[in-house]
């Protein structure tokens, strides 16, 4: 039965997804209770997995009664259930604050279709965690594909309609570069399932050095225009800043990282960290990440609007998660793994806090920010402690994910990047700590001065307090989060 | 003679990687947002051959296992299956394309990319 868990987890978000438009017929409450029971029951189940296969090694599940070999295979190990747990409970705390925030967000008609196709993006980005067959993963990466450019178009506004079409049309050539290197894949080593080619790979591939170098090619550019590595983000600001606020903590905080894990089960699980180094992989993916933290952040720097610049922000931090996958080192990949996990918190509680700005204030323009401390203190504490994070102030999460990475570098003897890492957190401070100061130290043209805490609904307050909680408690604590990750590096490299 | 023959033998790849790259030129050059489309569609034609290329066992049978033969060569049957499902998946990615290009028409007035950028970046100065 315990076993079984990340199959119920799987059908429950799915039909889920089914039920909504059933019973929802205008009905708002009700489908608020059906996402937060399914919510609920995806949390736990995916905690109750971590905890049983933190105790065991991790095990397959074989569908149809088919060996591993032909037939589609999950693999609940330690690092699928620690992403599994971070999708779900992340995931849960958007959701939770959605139902108050989409009201102001789009029409009344089309609640139903929202959620549903918000859990049909869990469902998929469950399943590309957990899925061991590279052809499986390509199709839950086109449903994942098509379900966040449509809450993005569900915005009934031509921007909407511009920035999903843009989307859309680089996906598809992701998605279609990522299904070329499967078939290259396929051509040399006859097999789908993720263990399989592993196990022949290490036998073929000086035999056919180009062939996976070509393959890995292809891979890894589809992959990184999903992920918005720096020269292929090009998608990312205008539609990370144009979907309704939920949808857009949902892409920037979960979505783009569900990619990153895609890739690191290619490198590492299906190919080898040891063949990508031979093959000279990884100083490739540390130079991109590297340019990413910089231009990333210049472009922040510009930007007037609060979602756009928070889009911008999360191109420079797809590069720390790069740079640290791209160390090819057990360090580096635990950091990278951290940042994920760190950056995921802060970029939800960044926008979900800009959302409740936006909700309570109408006010999307950061000059416009001035005395917004005093209107609306939690909402800007917790900005405050996620952009603190974001600079690397000691405290908060950011800061222990940039601790690993520069013990990592060090650790690689590559100290170029630590003044790469130093350039790019000062830029991180140059357009987050003038919103702080501005919203805590200057006066509103109102000049209201006094505190007072905001009147947002609850279900928006709680978990963005949360999210805020966890940012501060992984800051103080990393080893809660860094024990699993060790586990998961563990099953990863070997 | 020699690269004839190479050439002959290895078609089905060479023609991937040249329809591979006419889409990509397509999608990446258009103004006109149907033909972007259309682009899209010869890089996912050009890949499904390629992928059921590399299933062909040469001189092998369609794989229907007749008991009477026992000693027949049969054509890889995965790649094939597997294609049906990315015929699915480009399919509704297509429909879905079309929607949002009939959208921005209504909104718009023209399909061209260029033009419909101009014309929203006007609207988003007026804000």
């Amino acid at each position: 039965m315990i076993r079984m868990l990340p199959v119920f987890n799987l059908l429950v978000l799915l039909a889920t997804a089914v039920l909504i438009p059933v019973f929802s017929k205008r009905v708002f409450t009700k489908i608020k209770q059906i996402s937060t029971v399914a919510m609920i029951f995806a949390t736990v189940s995916s905690v109750i997995s971590l905890a049983y296969v933190v105790q065991i090694e991790g095990y397959s599940i074989v569908f149809g009664g088919y060996t591993s070999a032909i037939g589609i295979e999950l693999t609940i190990d330690a690092f699928s259930a620690l992403f599994a747990v971070f999708i779900s409970a992340l995931a849960f705390l958007i959701i939770v604050y959605s139902f108050a925030d989409i009201t102001h967000e789009i029409d009344e008609d089309q609640y139903g279709s929202y959620y549903t196709l918000v859990f049909i993006l869990l469902f998929a980005m469950m399943g590309m965690t957990y899925t061991n067959d590279l052809f499986n993963m390509y199709v839950f990466m086109e449903i994942l594909s098509l379900t966040s450019c449509a809450i993005i178009s569900i915005k009934r506004k031509k921007a909407n309609y511009l920035a999903a079409l843009r989307y859309l049309v680089l996906n598809t050539i992701g998605s279609l570069s990522v299904l070329m290197g499967i078939a290259l894949i396929y051509m040399v080593s006859g097999h789908l399932n993720m263990g399989q080619i592993s196990l022949i790979i290490r036998d073929i591939w000086q035999l056919y050095p180009g062939n996976i170098v070509v393959a890995l090619g292809f891979i890894l550019t589809g992959l990184s225009i999903k992920a918005a590595v720096f020269p292929l983000h090009v998608w990312l600001p205008d539609a990370h800043s144009n979907a309704p606020t939920p949808s857009s903590a949902l892409l920037s905080s979960i979505v783009v990282k569900v990619y990153v894990i895609a890739t690191i089960k290619l490198l590492f699980k299906v190919v080898g960290a040891d063949i990508v180094t031979s093959l000279q992989i990884p100083p490739v993916i540390t130079i991109v990440a590297a340019l990413g933290m910089i231009m990333g952040s210049i472009f922040a720097i510009g930007q007037k609007d609060i979602k756009r610049m928070l889009a911008y922000s999360s191109v420079a931090q797809i590069g720390y998660i790069f740079l640290g996958i791209g160390l090819m080192s057990e360090q580096g990949l635990s950091a990278a793994l951290f940042h994920v996990i760190s950056h995921g918190f802060m970029k939800s509680a960044l926008f979900l806090s800009a959302g409740a700005i936006i909700y309570y204030k109408n006010r999307r323009n950061i000059k416009l920010f001035d005395g917004l401390g005093y209107q609306m203190p939690v909402t800007m504490i917790i900005f405050s402690f996620a952009a603190l994070g974001m600079v690397g102030i000691p405290g908060f999460s950011g800061f222990m994910s940039k601790f690993y990475l520069l013990v990592a570098i060090l650790e690689a003897g590559v100290p170029f990047y630590l003044g790469v890492i130093l350039v790019s957190s000062y830029l991180n401070a140059v357009y987050y700590l003038p919103i702080i100061i501005s919203a805590f130290l200057k006066e509103d043209k109102e000049g209201v001065r006094t505190m007072k805490v905001e009147k947002l609904p609850k279900s928006m307050l709680v978990p963005l307090i949360i999210i805020g909680v966890v940012i501060v408690s992984i800051g103080f604590y990393p080893q809660l989060i860094m024990q699993f990750i060790e586990l998961a590096v563990a099953t990863l490299i070997n | 003679m020699e690269l004839l023959t190479s050439i002959l033998d290895h078609i089905n790849y060479i023609g991937a990687a040249a329809l591979f790259v006419i889409g990509l030129y397509t999608v990446l050059t258009h103004s006109n947002l149907l033909k972007r489309i259309i682009g899209i569609n010869i890089m996912e034609t050009s890949i499904f051959l390629f992928f059921v290329s590399i299933g062909y066992v040469s001189q092998g049978q369609s794989p229907i296992i007749q008991l009477s033969e026992t000693t027949a060569i049969y054509v890889n049957p995965v790649p094939s299956a597997l294609i049906l499902t990315g015929i699915v998946v480009a399919v509704s990615i297509t429909a879905y394309a079309l929607s949002l290009i009939i959208k921005l028409y209504k909104a718009y007035d023209t399909l061209d990319y260029f033009e419909i950028m101009e014309k929203s970046q006007e609207v988003s100065s007026n804000d």
